[in-house]
C-alpha cells in the first residue's frame, strides 16, 4: 500500500522564500532538523508546498463532493477519488467562491522588509466605517503532503515533528514559521480512479518543475519524457537554485502551470507515479504530474460556456437566432 | 462559420472601432448603464459593441449572472488596487477626472483611441463595475476592441491566442491589449511564430491558465526574484482585467526602484 500523508501548514509569520510555492527541499530540511530517526532522512519525501488561502469555497466539478464547502482552505477536504488530490495544488486555487474578491483573497500581499519583497501571513480587508469589526483578515496556508514511495514507515511523520517548521530566508528572525492546521492520510489504491479510467485521451498537467539538468553532485541530467506529446513551440523552460547547506545548485527546469498531451499507453499508473513525482530530485517536490482526460479543462467555467455556445449555435442551426 | 463570425457588426453611429473605445463613457462619468447619455464632447457614446465582443470581454474578468457585492466596503467606480489593497485615487468624485475622460472620448481616428487607451492613467483609475472593485475598465475597453477587432476579421473566439510581442516592435493596432516594461501582449489568430497560447473553448476568467500555458514569459524570472514574485501572482489571479492592470501597476511600482524590490 502507498501512504500519503496531506499536511495543511498554517503560515505563522512573514515568508520570504521562493515566490511560486514553498519548496519540497525547504520542507524536508525543516523536517530534517527536528528528528533524530536516520531512516526518515533517508527515506521521507516531500512534495512542494502551496499556498491556501484560508477562505470560503466549494468543491471543483471534478471533486467526489459537491457544492458549497465552508472555509473549504482552512482543512483537508475529504479525499476519495484521485481528483480530491489536487484541490489545492493548483496556484489559482480555482475552488475559492466567486461572491467574494477572490482574486484579491488568492493574491499574497507583498510587503517590504529592507529592500526585500516578503510576502505577508495573512492579508487584512476593510469593512464600511461604522461596523463592530471593521477589519477582516484572510489568512494563508501551505499544502503538502509526505510520503516514503510505498514502504509506509516513516510516514505518518508525527504532528509534533511538523508543528513549528521554519522554510525560507530569515528563518532566525522569525521567517516562515509554520503550524500544523490539519494532516490527514491517504491510500492511493484506495482511490477512485473511474474518472481516468473512462476517458481515451489524455492530458498531463505539470504541478511542479520537471528537472532537465542539475548541477547536484551524483544526478543525471534527462530529457523530456518520450510519452509526453510537446507541442511545435517547445516546452517553457526556467532555471532555479536548490540550497544544501552554505553550496547551491542550479537546476534547468521545464517550469510548471504547463499541459502536454499524455502520448503513454499507461494512463493509471502514470496517475499514481506522478503523485509520487518522476525524474530527479522528485524527492524535493519536483516532477509532479496530474493526468485529466483529455477535454476536462481546468478552468471550469470555460467547459460550462462553451456548452452554452454549442447549444446556441445547434439552435442557430435549427433555425434559431443564434445570438446570445 | 461559427456563431460569433457569422454576426454582423450591427447598427453603431460612430464607426465600430471607435464605438467600442466609447462604449463604456458612462462608467468613467459615474453613470449606470440607465443613466448613460448619448452624446458627450459632442460625439456618440455608450452604444452597444457589435458581435458580443462587450459580453465576451466581460466574462473573461467578471462573473455571469447578476453581480453581487464582493467587497463591503466598496461601492465606488473607483478601483482597488490588488497590489496595494487600496483604491487607487485620493479623489471622491468622478468629475477630477472629467477632462481626461472628455480627451478620450473627442479622439476621432480609432488607431489614435487605441493608443491612447493603451496609455492612459485615467482609464485604469475606475473598475469595470461597482460591484467588482479590483476589474479594470481600462483592460476590459481594450480587450473588447481587440476581440472585436479579431471577429471583424472573420476569427472566432475559440481561434484566438494571447501572443507575447517584443516590447521593442511598434503595438498592434487594436490588438495589442497590454504594454507594460518588459510586456506586450496582443490577442490574435495568428502568432505568426510569437510565443502564444490558445484562449480556450470560450471566454472565461481564464488568465492564470493561459498565462501559465505561454511557451515563453516575457518576464526575467531566471534573473530577478521581483519578476519571480509577480509571475507567482498572475498564476494566481483568474480574472483578466484584474491581471492586466497588476501587471502595469507592478511595472510602475518596481522599475523606477532600481531593482529595489528583490
Amino acid at each position: 500500500m502507498t501512504t500519503v500523508q496531506q499536511v495543511l501548514f498554517e503560515l505563522e509569520a512573514p515568508y520570504f522564500g521562493h515566490p511560486y510555492f514553498v519548496t519540497g527541499h525547504a520542507l524536508f530540511n525543516a523536517v530534517a532538523r527536528q528528528v533524530s530517526d536516520d531512516a526518515v532522512r533517508e527515506r521521507l519525501q516531500v512534495s512542494h508546498g502551496v499556498f491556501v488561502s484560508g477562505e470560503y469555497g466549494e468543491y471543483p466539478a471534478a471533486h467526489s463532493e459537491d457544492g458549497y464547502a465552508g472555509k473549504l482552505g482552512q482543512s483537508l477536504p475529504p479525499v476519495e477519488a484521485y481528483a480530491d488530490l489536487f484541490v489545492f495544488r493548483d496556484a489559482a486555487q480555482r475552488w475559492l467562491l466567486e461572491s467574494r474578491p477572490r482574486d484579491a483573497h488568492n493574491a499574497l500581499d507583498v510587503q517590504q522588509y529592507g529592500g526585500r519583497q516578503v510576502f505577508a501571513s495573512e492579508c487584512w480587508f476593510g469593512k464600511p466605517e461604522g461596523q463592530r469589526n471593521r477589519r477582516r483578515s484572510v489568512q494563508w496556508y501551505v499544502h503538502a503532503y509526505l510520503h516514503d514511495g510505498g514502504a509506509d514507515e516513516v510516514v505518518p511523520v508525527a504532528e509534533d515533528v511538523l508543528d513549528g517548521l521554519r522554510v525560507g530566508g530569515g528563518r532566525n528572525y522569525g521567517f516562515g514559521e509554520l503550524s500544523v492546521a490539519d494532516t490527514q492520510t491517504v491510500t492511493l489504491e484506495d482511490l477512485d480512479y473511474s474518472r481516468l479510467a473512462d476517458a481515451d485521451t489524455y492530458e498531463l498537467e505539470l504541478v511542479s518543475p520537471y528537472v532537465l539538468s542539475t548541477e547536484y553532485p551524483g544526478a543525471d541530467d534527462q530529457d523530456v519524457p518520450w510519452w509526453w506529446g510537446v507541442p511545435d513551440a517547445g516546452v517553457r523552460r526556467r532555471e532555479t537554485r536548490v540550497v544544501d547547506g552554505d553550496d547551491e545548485y542550479v537546476l534547468g527546469v521545464v517550469d510548471h502551470g504547463q499541459c502536454v498531451e499524455y502520448t503513454g499507453s499507461d494512463p493509471l499508473e502514470t496517475a499514481v507515479n506522478g503523485v509520487l513525482r518522476v525524474g530527479s530530485h522528485s524527492r524535493f517536490g519536483f516532477g509532479e504530474l496530474r493526468v485529466r482526460p483529455a477535454g476536462a479543462d481546468r478552468v471550469g467555467e470555460r467547459v460550462t460556456a462553451s456548452a452554452a455556445v454549442d447549444t446556441v449555435r445547434d439552435d442557430a442551426t435549427a433555425g434559431g437566432d443564434g445570438e446570445r | 462559420m461559427t456563431a460569433a463570425a457569422a454576426k454582423s457588426d450591427g447598427e453603431t453611429e460612430a464607426p465600430p472601432m471607435l464605438a467600442v473605445y466609447r462604449h463604456d463613457v458612462h462608467k468613467l462619468r459615474g453613470r449606470s448603464h440607465e443613466g448613460a447619455v448619448e452624446e458627450v464632447a459632442g460625439q456618440r457614446v455608450n452604444e452597444p459593441v457589435p458581435r458580443g465582443a462587450d459580453a465576451d470581454a466581460a466574462m473573461l474578468s467578471r462573473p455571469r449572472g447578476d453581480p453581487e457585492q464582493t467587497l463591503p466596503a466598496h461601492d465606488s467606480p473607483f478601483r482597488v488596487s490588488l497590489l496595494t489593497g487600496e483604491t487607487v485615487t485620493k479623489e471622491t468624485s468622478v468629475d477630477a477626472f472629467r477632462n481626461a475622460v472628455r480627451e478620450l472620448v473627442a479622439i476621432e481616428e480609432p488607431e489614435s483611441a487605441h493608443a491612447a487607451w493603451l496609455e492612459s492613467d485615467a482609464a485604469a483609475v475606475f473598475n469595470e463595475a461597482t460591484y467588482y472593485p479590483y476589474t479594470s475598465l481600462k483592460y476590459h475597453v481594450l480587450l473588447a476592441a481587440a476581440l472585436l477587432s479579431n471577429y471583424r476579421a472573420g476569427a472566432a473566439f475559440d481561434e484566438l491566442s494571447l501572443v507575447v510581442d517584443d516590447p521593442d516592435d511598434a503595438v498592434t493596432p487594436h490588438r495589442t491589449v497590454l504594454e507594460a516594461g518588459p510586456v506586450s501582449l496582443r490577442m490574435t489568430a495568428d502568432p505568426d511564430g510569437r510565443p502564444a497560447a490558445a484562449l480556450g473553448s470560450a471566454p472565461a476568467r481564464s488568465f492564470a491558465d493561459v498565462w501559465s500555458r505561454l511557451p515563453e514569459l516575457p518576464l526575467n524570472v531566471d534573473g530577478e526574484r521581483q519578476w519571480r514574485v509577480l509571475d507567482a501572482q498572475l498564476r494566481r489571479v483568474r480574472s483578466w482585467s484584474v491581471a492586466m492592470q497588476l501587471i502595469e501597476d507592478y511595472v510602475d511600482a518596481t522599475s523606477g526602484a532600481g531593482g529595489d524590490a528583490r
